[in-house]
């Protein structure tokens, strides 16, 4: 329905139009804390903060990382040979399979760019 | 001699039906304006995929006598997607399918620098009205400042259809001009101190808050706000379909193949509007510069909230964030970004930015819906 503009100064209308943007906003993010909130499916990260803290046994200097176990120990060959060739100094310490995440993949790629 | 006749007349029927006969300075000029926005869509890359069309629909908008409008056919069709807002939705559509809504969800604080960034639009609006427009049109005309192409052609057809065309082309060459108007307003409102800011990690957001959220927001939007509930519901939809992780096709659909035909029908329409006759007048220019003190405007109402947010959490938060409270999906998340890494090599500001990006397109469509229900 059509009707007339309740008011015509610029400045009523920028007060009355983020006051409500602002509102509708906060309120959608109440909404989202209220939805992690009741998330039944959250981690209880609580349970971490009421065990008790032992004190560390004491252990050895620790190893290098094991190469992850599905990867053939050729493919760790010629990564480690590559990295040698490329005159990165150092050893491979490890060898694991890229996470395919998105933000991750994004700040690598950006990274590499750089380079 | 007959034969002679009839080839002279053929000739001059020829020449009397082309378009060369009808052809004015202003049509060279608008066809010119068109090249101009090709080269910088090809050449520079700035956002080819909307500038193309739009440059090219601007040309084919200026050859007299083609009849496009007169009777349905392909180009009538557009318009009338355009003109009938069943593009705009669409493209939102797309949009929620391609945005991961997980960095709002994981930090809802940062709605608030979407609210903020909606500042421009008001700044705008209230220039407009000084400079003449009536409300309805500097509502429309304030609207660039959300940086949000389908929300601005969404509110001139409701509000100031006549404005369309140059409303229109100034959202989408300011959101493809984002990288070149953003910078100078983030340098000049933040320090380099502010702008080194690294932001911690997010929390993992689970399925369950993805998966809620848009059928809630939706839920709430559109009850308090019918007039945008296309619009707000289609962003949510497409979201869904992304989130619910068993309407895959849906959403391969809606972000690939659905998105580019309608990018491709609403670009090309858009740049249709952009005919010599209601193009090249002095309100164009007008709505021209309000578009860019709006898109500023915004940028810098974000960047101060960002600002205000970091001095609240200890400097937990990067200011650069709030310019994304543009829409600008992502492009304005982009800028944080890049900004954010020459300051600081290595800093990661993206992700960060993409909470107040979403939120820019939820407060544009609200501010839209706000206007809407106060000046319809």
């Amino acid at each position: 329905m059509e009707h007339q503009p309740v008011t015509t100064n610029p400045f009523i209308i920028m007060l009355i139009n983020m006051t409500v943007v602002f509102i509708v906003l906060f309120v959608l993010m109440y909404v989202i804390k209220l939805i992690h909130y009741v998330d039944p499916t959250k981690p209880k990260e609580e349970t971490k903060e009421v065990a008790p803290v032992k004190a560390a046994p004491t252990v050895a200097p620790a190893e290098p990382e094991p190469a992850f176990s599905g990867i053939p120990d050729e493919t760790i060959a010629v990564i480690a040979a590559a990295v040698a060739a490329a005159g990165i100094s150092g050893e491979v310490r490890a060898v694991r399979p890229i996470n395919r995440n998105g933000w991750k993949s994004s700040g690598r790629m950006q990274g590499i760019e750089r380079m | 001699m007959e034969l002679i006749n009839a080839f002279v007349v053929s000739l001059q029927s020829v020449w009397f039906d082309s378009g060369f006969s009808a052809f004015t300075a202003g049509n060279g000029i608008m066809i010119a304006v068109g090249l101009v926005l090709l080269y910088l869509a090809i050449v520079k890359e700035f956002e080819p995929l909307l500038l193309g069309p739009i440059a090219f629909g601007c040309i084919l908008a200026n050859f007299p006598r083609t009849g496009f409008f007169d009777e349905m056919g392909l180009m009538m069709a557009i318009h009338y997607g355009i003109a009938n807002e069943i593009f705009p939705p669409l493209i939102f559509l797309g949009i929620g399918a391609m945005t991961d809504f997980g960095p709002l969800l994981a930090r809802p604080a940062t709605l608030l620098l979407g609210a903020a960034a909606q500042f421009g639009v008001f700044i705008s609006l209230a220039g407009a009205m000084i400079l003449g427009f009536d409300v309805k049109e500097a509502a429309a005309i304030g609207i660039i400042g959300g940086a949000d192409g389908p929300t601005a052609i969404y509110l001139s057809i409701k509000l100031a259809p006549h404005l369309l065309g140059a409303i229109a082309v100034a959202a989408y060459s300011y959101m493809s001009l984002v990288p070149l108007i953003q910078p100078p307003v983030m340098k000049l409102l933040t320090t380099q101190k502010e702008r080194e800011i690294s932001m911690e990690q997010l929390r993992p957001v689970t399925k369950f808050e993805r998966v809620v959220f848009p059928i809630v927001a939706t839920i709430f939007i559109s009850l308090l706000l019918p007039p945008i509930a296309a619009l707000l519901g289609c962003l949510m939809l497409g979201n869904l379909f992304r989130e619910s992780g068993v309407t895959d096709r849906l959403s391969d659909t809606a972000q690939n193949s659905l998105c580019n035909i309608v990018t491709i029908f609403l670009a090309t329409g858009t740049g249709m509007t952009m005919n010599a006759e209601s193009f090249l007048v002095k309100e164009t220019l007008l709505i021209i510069c309000l578009g860019l003190v709006a898109f500023i405007g915004g940028t810098a109402a974000g960047l101060i909230l960002g600002k205000i947010m970091c001095r609240v959490t200890g400097g937990k938060i990067n200011p650069l964030i709030g310019s994304a409270g543009v829409s600008a999906v992502p492009m304005a998340a982009r800028v944080s970004q890049l900004v954010g890494s020459r300051a600081k090599p290595g800093n990661y500001l993206l992700m960060h930015a993409m909470g107040p990006n979403v939120a820019g397109v939820i407060g544009t469509a609200v501010a839209a819906g706000t206007m809407l229900a106060m000046l319809k």
